[in-house]
């Protein structure tokens, strides 16, 4: 079968792609796993300015679960090109990189910096962090907002403009409307969902943050279903991710309607989880004689 | 830093609520250091999810075995403590930086606290086989949770506890203090241990101004330093430093104690 997904102007080889935040920059997993049979490699946030990131604890588990709170942590635009170009230029897999900010001016200034290096294959435009105070999640929880933000980060670059989007609203279908109709070559979702963990003996919230964002097994559901609504809204192709852990998780993604799929919280737990969920997808599409991604959408109205 | 599907050969209690799981080490595989540590993946499902953190307390290359103590307190270790010989161990390892060694001149002063105890196992029988063998002071709240493993008759060890159960009454650190006084020698410390532990040791070594290795330990989610999760605050140029990947030893003067 032909497993290449097509985004906008821009081909990935395969749709199984690993998450922003838990693949950092490639380097860190190239001893543990063959960078070449992933899909597309999204990076950790790119802001402006470095970021040290939020204060500890960063994370807590749940059942079936983690939730985090980085803060963004990273070298910002600067030190992004100076540490991060040069090994991105040598990887054997798209990078995709995840952009943020804490206004429309920092996602411009990010992606205009960087929208003439050739070892970027596109932009996944963070709009729905929760983990910090300003921009993320409160630029993208209004339609206006991200329709607007959108219509001008379309004209920094022609690369593939995916615009990840947050579970964290009462309708997700807006939103990403609001991004296809500014132009937007696909959404990615879902993000992590706010959460929080109460510690009963110290009285207070584990996170100093008091919440952060869930993600793992526990989300796949809620994934799926913002999904599935999600690509039966909107014309250009769904990314989805949210608690993929094994082939099946990121079949019944495809089924859904999306395009492409996403392996986050999995990363830190198997190493050899991209490939098996690689040889689950194809396996099922054998079974079901599918040739394209495409035809993974016609089981499920 | 390796994928590693192996085996266990042992599970067995070393104190209260302390078990030593020694599992089989694959020749191909890199050797580990005092100090590193290793994520093992307690289940093949999602509870508990993450991979949990433990560090090495031994490596033996005739007998192809590694190491490691650990303390049952939730989910994820009582799980650990039921493992059985040929059970399989996915770990990746080996992680983070080891001890350094003593610097010229110096005597390696051991300070290990509670489950702490591994590292300080590991480093004080590798240095038993050099010219610089130190003093090994492992400090328990009370007698049941002091180590029963047997150690090198070259390692010179002291046991202390703080109700006096066992061993000298007292922190290990106290103890550090009044052994490096008696032997005045110019120490190094490494340490083990309890947050507040560590911390007293680094004012320790502030006072003899020695220099002090500190394992740091912080919730960890990849391990490999991509997710940013397990750091802690240090001085200097950048505000954190990953405990998985800079770490888990630090020069105590880096941290920032609180």
């Amino acid at each position: 079968m032909d497993l290449s997904v097509r985004i906008g102007p821009g081909t990935l080889p395969n749709p199984v792609g690993v998450a922003s935040g838990t693949f950092g920059y490639g380097s860190e997993y190239e001893k543990l796993i063959d960078l070449s049979i992933i899909g597309a490699l999204y990076t950790k946030a790119v802001t402006p300015e470095a970021r040290p990131g939020n204060a500890t604890p960063r994370i807590i588990e749940t059942a079936a679960g983690m939730i985090n709170s980085i803060g963004l942590a990273n070298n910002g635009l600067a030190g992004f090109k100076t540490a991060k170009i040069p090994y991105l230029r040598t990887l054997p897999c798209p990078a995709v990189v995840n952009v943020a900010g804490a206004k429309g001016d920092d996602y411009a200034r990010v992606i205009e910096e960087l929208a003439d290096e050739d070892c970027i294959w596109g932009w996944e435009v963070n709009l729905s962090c929760p983990n910090v105070k300003t921009g993320g999640l409160a630029l993208g929880t209004n339609p206006a907002e991200v329709e607007q933000l959108t219509a001008r980060l379309r004209k920094l670059s022609s690369k593939p403009l995916i615009i990840k989007l947050t579970p964290n609203v009462t309708d997700i279908t807006a939103i990403a409307r609001a991004a296809e109709a500014g132009g937007a070559d696909a959404v990615s979702c879902i993000n992590t969902l706010v959460g929080m963990v109460i510690d009963t003996k110290a009285l207070r919230p584990v996170l100093p943050g008091k919440t952060g964002g869930l993600s793992g097994p526990a989300i796949f559901p809620v994934g799926l279903a913002a999904v599935y609504r999600v690509a039966h809204a909107i014309k250009i192709p769904v990314v989805g991710l949210g608690g993929i852990t094994e082939a099946d998780h990121a079949v019944q993604y495809l089924l859904a309607g999306a395009y492409a799929i996403q392996i986050g919280t999995a990363n830190f737990i198997d190493p050899t989880v991209h490939q098996k969920v690689l040889d689950g997808i194809r396996e099922f599409a054998a079974l079901h004689d599918l040739q394209t991604i495409s035809d993974f959408h016609q089981f499920i109205d | 830093m390796a994928h590693i599907v192996t085996s266990v050969l042992e599970n067995r209690p070393v104190a209260q609520d302390y078990y030593e799981l020694r599992l089989a080490w694959p020749s191909w595989a890199p050797a580990p250091q005092p100090g590193q540590f290793l994520t093992v993946r307690t289940v093949d499902g999602p509870v508990p999810l993450l991979r949990r953190p433990f560090a090495f307390s031994g490596f033996d290359r005739a007998d192809s075995s590694a190491r490691i103590i650990y303390q049952r307190r939730g989910h994820a270790t009582t799980l650990m403590s039921a493992k059985r010989p040929f059970d399989p161990f996915d770990i990746l390892a080996p992680l983070g930086n080891g001890f350094p060694d003593p610097s010229s001149g110096r005597r390696p002063i051991l300070i290990a606290g509670g489950i702490g105890m591994g590292p300080m196992l590991f480093l004080a029988e590798r240095l038993a086989q050099t010219p610089y063998p130190g003093i090994l002071i492992i400090g328990a709240r009370s007698a049941q949770y002091l180590p029963r493993v047997v150690l090198s008759h070259s390692v010179q060890t002291i046991l202390c506890t703080d109700d006096g159960s066992a061993g000298r009454k007292g922190s290990a650190v106290d103890i550090a203090r009044e052994e490096i006084r008696q032997e005045a020698c110019a120490p190094e410390l490494y340490l083990c241990g309890p947050h507040g532990m560590l911390a007293a040791g680094h004012e320790l070594a502030e006072e003899l101004d020695a220099p002090a290795w500190v394992s740091m330990e912080q919730t960890m989610g990849c391990a490999v330093g991509a997710c940013m999760g397990c750091v802690v605050r240090v001085h200097g140029g950048e505000e954190y430093a990953r405990v998985c990947t800079e770490g888990p030893v630090f020069d105590s003067r880096t941290i920032v104690w609180t």
